[in-house]
């Protein structure tokens, strides 16, 4: 059984309701809620309801409410009928029989809304199994979504929750003194060591990582400074948290000596983790790279990318970094053969180029690059390139340069603009 | 004789900790193929050596290779990693393969940083460390970081005194396909010349490499036309 409802004419409610009663209540039911309607609700989910109720209204009646009547139901609906309607001081309804136990009480007992009620008795229904015989469709266009509801509790299918389930308390650790206040850096960084060891041991032991911690400090003049810590992945790991802490008490000015010190959990993940195949070479390292990326992302920020390419005409307007994730893909390398591809300068950087004629254009023949002339044996070219008419407009005329020491460079010139000014964009290699 | 030795041995191994003997170490260090196998035959021990420093002087072609013996690693099972010092890697021809990692640093300190933190994790077979030149103490301790790790560290530069292995490479010819006026249109391969150096090895070997197109738009100006007069 899962709900045991008790109800009482005579209890009385709200502020006045005897507050001792639900104390002594919660001695034989996990979980006690006074609701409306003189209602006092036990959890019997997982429990024997029929004893259960029997204790309860033992004890009310221990308090002088002898007229105490208790129903017990697989829903509350039913729970709450049996307790209400019923003569008998005990009412305990079969297993799956709930819709059929309140069917033939008038449909008043569900406690419908004021307009509801006129509506229905419009519709010449009154009891909960006539109600409750109807179709869906037919309560939805008629009575819209409260007369769904009413229709779903006539036929037990009851939603409300009663007892909520209690937050999950994350791992923490605090330590407290009171003779002296601490200021040293160093001590305050093994306290906090200490603290970690115990948070991390504890969220391993839970099988969960660590997204950010809490580090609160009580201070001297009373009050309370707190500092979140994040991690760029989630760890259990107390080498890891330590040293983000380091990072961030490297930051932070206390104004006070500090009596207390609490590590706090704030948001845990599962620890999951990809699965791999033994026999892969890689496959013992993983966990040592993951430290690695991590550490690095932490120190550094997102430094470990991977290129996403749009098909802009522009080849250094193409490419957006973004953060590397994680993945073990070999299939995406096609055949590791070496191949010369562009490298590109950070910006194009300007060159005096001499050039000389050849049909209708003029080609490179060598460039002045930091100080040093490079006489150009081979020019492909030009390649020519325009657009962005709407933003910031470019014409350029790309040239594909070997130079005598073999290396192929990459040199354009501004093809519209005046002062054709040469720029070396990049190299092959 | 063999007590003046010992002393001499401990002796050295005191003064120079991060020294390696070479009697028998360099023969034996476990190697990391290119996957090239002419570039292979001529690099000793049949590839670069794990856990030590090599240079690479970056005289054209030493990115391709680099960048294909990363794959080759990476297509057998294990992970590289290439730190991109001056940020010139172009997005377009970058392989997203998984056991490859690309490193942006901001500075030249950080790629140094990466570097050693990728090394020490020891789950990488090859770093690159490209753009960035270590010196003098920087080296050591990317050397030391190397051996604790177990990669083969290969840096592109010139600056050699510590190096296992010494390359330098030189794109030699090009064969271009040329448009119907004779003029060169497109390269499509380069013959590339590799010098392999180490203690007594000295060896080179040529192959040819493809040139991989730059996948340049079309100009959509009318005043502004394209005269590749190349079928595309």
């Amino acid at each position: 059984m899962s709900y045991v409802c008790l109800w009482s004419p005579s209890w009385p409610t709200g502020a006045d309701f005897p507050a001792d009663l639900v104390a002594s209540l919660l001695g034989v039911a996990p979980r006690v809620a006074v609701g409306e309607r003189r209602l006092i609700w036990g959890d019997a989910r997982g429990l024997l309801g029929a004893p259960l109720a029997e204790k309860m209204l033992s004890i009310a009646s221990d308090y002088g409410f002898e007229d105490t009547h208790a129903g017990v139901a697989m829903t509350q609906v039913a729970a709450e009928v049996a307790a209400t309607q019923s003569t008998t001081q005990l009412v305990v309804v079969k297993l799956g029989a709930d819709a059929s136990y309140i069917a033939p009480y008038p449909l008043s007992v569900l406690s419908p809304e004021e307009h509801l009620t006129a509506l229905v008795n419009g519709l010449g229904i009154e009891t909960c199994g006539a109600f409750a015989a109807l179709d869906a469709e037919a309560i939805e266009v008629r009575l819209g979504i409260d007369g769904v509801r009413l229709w779903k509790r006539a036929r037990a299918d009851d939603e409300r929750s009663l007892f909520r389930l209690p937050l999950r308390s994350l791992p923490s650790a605090t330590l407290e003194w009171v003779e002296y206040g601490l200021r040293d850096p160093e001590r305050l960084l093994f306290v906090i060591n200490s603290l970690a060891g115990t948070v991390c041991t504890s969220l391993v032991n839970r099988g969960e990582r660590a997204r950010e911690m809490a580090l609160v400090f009580s201070l001297g003049n009373r009050t309370q400074r707190t500092h979140i810590v994040r991690s760029s992945r989630p760890s259990a790991e107390q080498k890891r948290w330590m040293r983000l802490v380091r990072e961030e008490l490297d930051k932070l000015t206390l104004p006070d000596a500090v009596m207390g010190v609490t590590l706090r959990v704030e948001s845990v993940t599962g620890n999951v983790g990809p699965q791999g195949d033994l026999f892969d070479r890689g496959f013992a390292s993983a966990p040592a790279v993951e430290d690695a990326i991590i550490q690095l992302t932490d120190d550094q920020g997102d430094v470990v990318v991977e290129p996403v390419n749009s098909q802009h005409p522009l080849i250094d307007e193409r490419t957006s970094w973004v953060r590397r994730t994680d993945r073990d893909d070999r299939r995406l390398v096609s055949d590791g053969k070496p191949s010369l591809t562009l490298q590109l300068l950070p910006s194009p950087k300007v060159v005096t180029v001499d050039t000389q004629p050849r049909r209708d254009h003029e080609v490179p023949i060598r460039y002045l690059d930091n100080n040093e002339w490079h006489d150009v044996v081979e020019a492909a070219g030009p390649d020519r390139v325009s657009g962005g008419r709407w933003s910031r407009e470019y014409a350029r005329e790309y040239f594909r340069c070997v130079r005598e020491d073999g290396m192929m460079v990459w040199l354009y010139h501004e093809a519209k603009q005046e002062a054709k000014d040469w720029f070396l964009h990049g190299w092959w290699d | 004789m063999s007590t003046s030795i010992a002393a001499l041995r401990a002796l050295i191994e005191q003064r120079f900790p991060d020294a390696t003997p070479l009697t028998g170490g360099a023969q034996t260090a476990e190697q990391v193929a290119t996957g090239i196998e002419a570039l292979d035959r001529v690099l000793p021990n049949g590839g670069l050596p794990r856990g030590r420093l090599s240079v690479w002087a970056p005289q054209g072609g030493a990115t391709a290779i680099l960048r294909a013996t990363c794959y080759s690693v990476v297509l057998q099972g294990e992970r590289s990693a290439w730190i991109d010092g001056d940020n010139t890697v172009a997005g377009a021809f970058w392989n997203n393969a998984g056991g490859l990692y690309l490193v942006r640093p901001k500075t030249r300190i950080h790629a140094l940083r990466a570097a050693e933190e990728m090394l020490q994790s020891g789950g990488f077979s090859v770093l690159v460390l490209a753009g960035t030149e270590p010196q003098g103490t920087e080296t050591v301790r990317l050397t030391r970081a190397a051996r604790e790790g177990g990669a083969a560290l290969v840096s592109i530069g010139t600056s050699a005194s510590m190096a296992s292995v010494r390359l330098t490479s030189k794109l030699m010819r090009y064969r271009w396909r040329r448009t119907p006026f004779g003029d060169p249109a497109e390269a499509q391969d380069v013959t590339v010349r590799v010098h392999a150096r180490s203690v007594g090895w000295n060896a080179h070997t040529d192959f040819p490499i493809p040139v991989t197109h730059h996948e340049l738009r079309l100009s959509l100006e009318s005043e502004l036309a394209d005269r590749r007069g190349l079928p595309r």
